[in-house]
């Protein structure tokens, strides 16, 4: 078979950013722009953070680094220095979007911002990506992810109510600024193939979350009720057999059982009779509530105090017949057993399961790459496009394309 | 070309429902496409139906969930069961640059939507598919949406406190950001191809292998050295104190009277110097002894260095927290809700994120604005949460070409509908 085109076959990309921005460029990389990543002397400091390859630091063995730099090339310049500078400015009319992550107004401070650019390359996109975007009161506050993601409301909303709001694991703050920039740096490209008109994109790490806050902003709008964190349970008022965390014999399993799109709760019911694990729920009351389990029954508990103490011994018994039937199997059994049934029941994950799972190697998800730490195992691709494949190629070492790209 | 908005012209087909197909197209809308959202009484948007309501309001057209996605489109109740709805389907694809559905394989299958039958009607289409794990697969059936997609993922496995059950984010965090604007970006990708080549392609995301990408860090480490990270509260390896502080609690107003609220900020260093600013901006304390000096020494003591910083945040603001260690150089914020967000975060107020939109049904509610800014052709937000046909007559005659008479007669027929 030919080699296919890429999606972003000859789109050049100035890559100035560092751990907030550089899943932007990535994304940008593997749908084949040139990404020509700019790297202080001595590397990128992410090349320094871990974990690392075999557990062993060195600049080309940083996971998250390898993972967020494959098929970029990369040119080592000393930004503060007038002559490294200059060479930057030569690089400017080759390329078409420049992407950078600096405190607002650093590169202006280098004579390199947007209005400097664009007399080097009239029809420039210039993306920022910042914690805070280039105005307002809080434009140069510091903001790691954690700022970001506590200011965005998402901490407000995750955790137990006993434990302090939680972050959110994996830069996500990072993650989600760099997925917004990616997109609206595309669309500021398609403008310009249209109209040969360059722009800024601007990105804030704040307001690239804050949709991620689901329904919380909207219930304070209409009712002023102010949505919190609730743990396990969720947004439901009181615990329910089927829904929410369970633990298996070996982890966990999240359940949705009884909500719609999902078999009712009598299927699950007749998987446990199936499995001798039923114990009494086929007496009454127990099986006619169980065979009745569903949003509606429940939202009738919600709203009718009688009749929720009346049923929630028999509620309370039934989940913890489930809780040990959970607690008899498996969580991959649970996990594709359940599904088998139609029952809405997903696997808690923990790295090694998304390793072995068998939907992603059936699928051909991770991708292995060889470089100087060996051969290495990479999530693949978010997307597939049929026409243009999406590429992932080694990440560069620091500095490995100085010669090439200026020559 | 005279261009306000950079997908002015570019027309959608929005086969969607609940969030991760409907934000994709609505960001679309409001930078200048025209999106087609098709929907019907027999296959409603669930999110119709879920709170929250304006005060006082009911019915399937007031959800602030769902309208919040689904502004600057049209609405046609197109039912897709019936054969004559399956050709005014295709008739859209016909008119259509792109074409957009999370609806599950099965379903697509059964409608006629794939990409080969798109294909026959609009030979450049582009056309995007969300499904839950992929259109193939042993698992390409499995059931699922935000709630049991999330821990599939595994962020639930990874956030949180180690002593606690893996409860994730609280929200179908997935659903919001990371899988709409992976899609995004794919389409935007696809789109300048298209106009480089005049080909279109399929597009599809899986949302599981979306999801997995953002976390790769873990899974990587796991396939490199064998280890199986865990939740680790708000702690990182490479940063000490890196978490959220309690501070001192308020009054609050709620629907159902005054209410004490627990107030909390975050606080993190990643450096010697920073660690050292802290210190001094909350008085240089007995407690912040040698032992605190680097970084392996404040990993070492991390429960007392929280206990102790814990001790100094209860009795401030969060706001005044991160007022004064921003101005010494130190990371710091409020840990907002929703209330801060709307009522007293004056940065988003200036920056004016939020969009406030008249429904005819639902009344002026806020909106979220747009997740990127582009400064020569900005987000517009014309239109508020589009209704339950709404559009129908517009739709049908306008991109449709269809006449009154055969309209009524499609409305008899249950076909628009």
């Amino acid at each position: 078979m030919p080699d296919q085109p890429s999606a972003l076959d000859g789109v050049r990309v100035l890559d100035l950013t560092g751990e907030m921005g550089a899943y932007c460029t990535k994304l940008l990389a593997d749908l084949g722009a040139d990404v020509i990543k700019i790297e202080p002397p001595g590397g990128d400091p992410a090349r320094n953070i871990g974990p690392f390859v075999g557990d062993e630091p060195g600049p080309d063995r940083a996971l998250n680094f390898l993972n967020q730099n494959t098929s970029k090339r990369s040119v080592t310049l000393d930004l503060q220095d007038d002559a490294d500078r200059e060479k930057l400015r030569k690089l400017v009319p080759t390329a078409d979007i420049v992407v950078e992550d600096f405190p607002r107004g650093y590169l202006d401070g280098l004579g390199l911002g947007y209005d400097v650019l664009t007399k080097l390359r009239e029809d420039i996109i210039l993306t920022s990506i910042t914690g805070f975007g280039g105005t307002g009161p809080h434009k140069d506050y510091l903001a790691p992810d954690i700022v970001g993601v506590a200011m965005a409301g998402i901490m407000w909303l995750a955790g137990d109510p006993e434990d302090p709001p939680n972050l959110p694991f994996g830069n996500q703050g990072y993650f989600s600024a760099s997925v917004q920039a990616a997109a609206g740096t595309t669309m500021a490209l398609y403008h310009r193939d249209r109209t040969g008109e360059g722009q800024q994109v601007e990105v804030s790490m704040q307001e690239a979350l804050l949709i991620a806050q689901e329904t919380a902003m909207q219930a304070y709008d209409m009712t002023k009720g102010v949505r919190s964190r609730a743990g396990a349970r969720g947004s439901l008022p009181f615990s329910i057999p089927g829904i929410g965390p369970f633990e298996a014999s070996d982890g966990w399993i999240w359940g949705y059982v009884g909500t719609p799109g999902g078999a009712p709760w009598s299927e699950l019911l007749k998987w446990m009779v199936d499995e001798g694990k039923a114990e009494d729920l086929e007496e009454e009351p127990y099986k006619s509530v169980a065979n009745q389990l569903d949003l509606r029954f429940l939202t009738g508990l919600a709203l009718d105090a009688e009749k929720r103490k009346e049923h929630l011994p028999t509620l309370k018994h039934i989940g913890e017949v489930f809780t040990r039937f959970c607690a008899g199997k498996p969580k991959w059994d649970l996990y594709e057993q359940g599904q088998g049934r139609r029952l809405l029941i997903g696997i808690v994950s923990t790295p090694e399961d998304l390793a072995k799972n068998p939907q992603l190697a059936a699928r051909g998800y991770y991708q292995s790459i060889e470089s100087s730490a060996g051969t290495i195992r990479y999530p693949g691709a978010p997307y597939q496009l049929s026409g243009t494949p999406w590429k992932a190629t080694r990440p560069p070492q620091a500095g490995e394309h100085t010669a090439e790209v200026l020559e | 070309m005279a261009v306000k908005q950079a997908l002015e012209g570019i027309k959608v087909a929005d086969f969607s429902w609940f969030a991760a197909g409907p934000i994709c197209a609505e960001a679309m809308g409001t930078h200048g496409a025209t999106v087609v959202r098709v929907e019907s009484e027999s296959h409603m948007d669930g999110l119709r139906g879920v709170a929250p309501f304006p005060t006082g309001k009911t019915g399937y057209n007031v959800s602030g969930w769902y309208n919040n996605y689904n502004a600057n489109k049209l609405n046609v109740t197109l039912n897709l069961n019936t054969d004559k709805g399956k050709e005014l389907a295709l008739r859209l694809v016909e008119w259509a640059d792109v074409f957009i559905t999370n609806i599950t394989p099965r379903v697509i299958e059964r409608w006629g939507l794939n990409y080969d039958d798109l294909k026959q009607e609009r030979e450049d289409i582009i056309a995007v598919y969300q499904p839950m794990q992929g259109a193939d697969g042993p698992h390409r059936d499995f059931l699922g949406f935000g709630a049991v997609l999330g821990p599939i993922t595994g962020i639930n496995h990874l956030t949180g406190f180690p002593s606690r059950a893996p409860s994730g984010l609280g929200t179908n965090y997935p659903d919001y950001v990371i899988n709409p604007m992976h899609t995004l970006t794919a389409i935007m990708a696809a789109l300048h191809h298209r106009n480089k080549t005049g080909r279109g392609q399929r597009i599809e995301l899986s949302q599981l292998e979306s999801v997995v990408a953002s976390l790769a860090p873990a899974v990587m480490d796991y396939m490199a050295n064998g280890r199986v990270a865990t939740r680790s509260g708000n702690r990182l390896p490479h940063a000490a104190p890196h978490g959220a502080f309690p501070c001192q609690t308020i009054k609050i107003a709620t629907p159902f009277g005054e209410a004490d609220e627990a107030r909390w900020c975050v606080i993190a260093c990643f450096s010697d110097e920073q660690w050292s600013s802290l210190k001094s901006a909350i008085g240089n304390p007995d407690w912040a002894d040698d032992r605190f000096e680097t970084l392996a020494g404040r990993r070492e003591h991390e429960d007392e260095l929280e206990e102790k910083l814990g001790e100094w945040t209860i009795g401030q603001f969060p706001e005044d927290v991160m007022t004064t260690l921003q101005a010494a150089g130190v990371p710091s914020a409020v840990v907002q809700n929703a209330r801060d967000l709307l009522d007293s975060d004056e940065h988003i107020r200036e920056r004016d994120y939020y969009v406030y939109l008249d429904h005819p049904e639902a009344g002026r509610t806020a909106y979220d604005g747009p997740g990127f800014r582009l400064s020569k052709t900005p987000a517009e937000y014309r239109t508020a949460g589009c209704m339950l046909g709404e559009h129908n007559e517009q739709v049908c005659k306008e991109i449709l070409g269809l006449s009154d008479e055969e309209i009524a007669d499609l409305m008899v027929e249950q076909v628009l509908y």
